[in-house]
């Protein structure tokens, strides 16, 4: 499966990853995004029993944009590591900035609401997850 | 050539405590900003409304039926909880500002989008294998798994300790990720009784025209109002991983 050229373009650089390296660190500050060019990721998130897996991300899957599209600090909400050797691309920030900039206000207050579903989602799972036996 | 249609304009609407700006089960496709107030996002459950969260000034409701651009009932209720205004938006002039969007923008929001209801199937997952320990039930988010829909719709069960093949016919009246209440007639074609601790085969389409087919076991057994008819209380026993998805995403507020 090849990356979707619309996002390709968007690649300025491309960084490998053995398995388990952390490319995303929860509470570091960035707003940069990534895609995956090739392997898998895991999004994991601290949690009462430790760290635990939210998500796994495939090639195509861009991460890192909910603090790149969040207003105010761009706090990492979770980590992203490496599951496997996996190579990553990091997007153009600037443009992708730019292109963000000409959305109009509703749709992005319709993409920021997401975001902060998507957050309270994770972290409801957390919740649900600590609570398991 | 005819000329598009202008997209109609936005409205201004007041609600005063306790009305209904959005009702779960309904079809509609506005989008609603709040200008002014406090609205409670909840859902049914039996007689009980469960509050998933509170929203304030700038938030918005409605924005998955957009977003999805499936066309699909409103999966939870919004009430206002003070005196609220709010701003609604027609969905036809936000498509057209969609459109507009820059593709890797829209690349982008489709994968948020795309997580987001992976994340809810995954909260709905979380739910059943919490659900068989027992705890108190509280009405904080985190208590999804125990979402209950009221729904009719036609289904079809048979008993799974009998050879006969041949299919009953009932209704279903709500379903959650642990279990259905029935609706079915104290009679039938089989002569078979409904017992507590029989195990069903259950086959229905829930309203996102999905099948599903689940085996579980009776664990109620009411008279209905109706001559003839029993309400019949079913926990779920074998259910598959697509099954439960599809029920979970059923179920996603």
């Amino acid at each position: 499966m090849g990356i979707d050229p619309i996002v390709h373009g968007y690649v300025v650089e491309e960084e490998q990853y053995p398995d388990k390296a952390v490319i995303i660190e929860e509470g570091s500050t960035g707003d940069w995004a990534y895609i995956v060019l090739e392997g898998k990721v895991r999004v994991v998130k601290k949690g009462l029993k430790g760290t635990l897996t939210v998500d796994t991300l495939k090639e195509g899957a861009v991460f890192g944009e909910m603090a790149m599209f969040q207003k105010g600090e761009a706090i990492r909400t979770a980590s992203v590591i490496a599951d496997g050797p996996v190579q990553v691309g990091v997007l153009d920030r600037e443009r992708l900035f730019d292109a963000y900039a000409t959305v109009s206000t509703r749709i992005k207050s319709l993409i920021e609401t997401m975001i902060d579903r998507l957050e309270d989602t994770t972290n409801a799972i957390i919740g649900l997850l600590g609570k398991q036996p | 050539m005819t000329e598009r249609q202008p997209p109609p304009p936005d409205l201004h609407l007041s609600y005063r405590k306790g009305d209904l700006i959005v009702k779960e089960g309904n079809y509609g496709i506005s989008i609603y900003r709040i200008l002014k107030g406090k609205v409670g996002v909840t859902i049914q459950s039996g007689d009980r409304e469960i509050r998933l969260a509170t929203l304030g000034h700038g938030e918005i409701i409605g924005e998955m039926t957009f977003l999805n651009r499936e066309i699909e009932p409103r999966s939870a209720s919004a009430r206002a909880l003070e005196e609220t205004e709010v701003e609604v938006w027609h969905p036809s002039r936000l498509a057209l500002e969609y459109e507009q969007m820059e593709p890797i923008i829209k690349y982008i929001s489709d994968q948020i989008l795309g997580r987001l209801i992976r994340m809810n199937k995954f909260i709905g997952q979380l739910g059943t294998r919490t659900f068989k320990k027992p705890t108190q039930p509280e009405t904080t988010a985190s208590q999804r798994s125990y979402y209950r829909k009221d729904l009719d719709v036609l289904c079809e069960y048979r008993p799974l300790d009998i050879r006969k093949t041949a299919w009953l016919k009932g209704r279903v009246r709500n379903v959650s990720l642990s279990g259905l209440g029935l609706d079915v007639g104290a009679g039938n074609s089989l002569n078979f009784p409904h017992e507590l601790g029989k195990v069903f085969r259950v086959r229905m389409t829930l309203p996102n025209r999905k099948q599903v087919e689940v085996d579980a076991k009776i664990v109620t057994v009411r008279k209905s109002g109706i001559e003839g008819r029993l309400d019949v209380g079913l926990a779920i026993e074998n259910i598959t991983e697509e099954a439960r998805k599809i029920l979970g995403f059923f179920l996603m507020p």
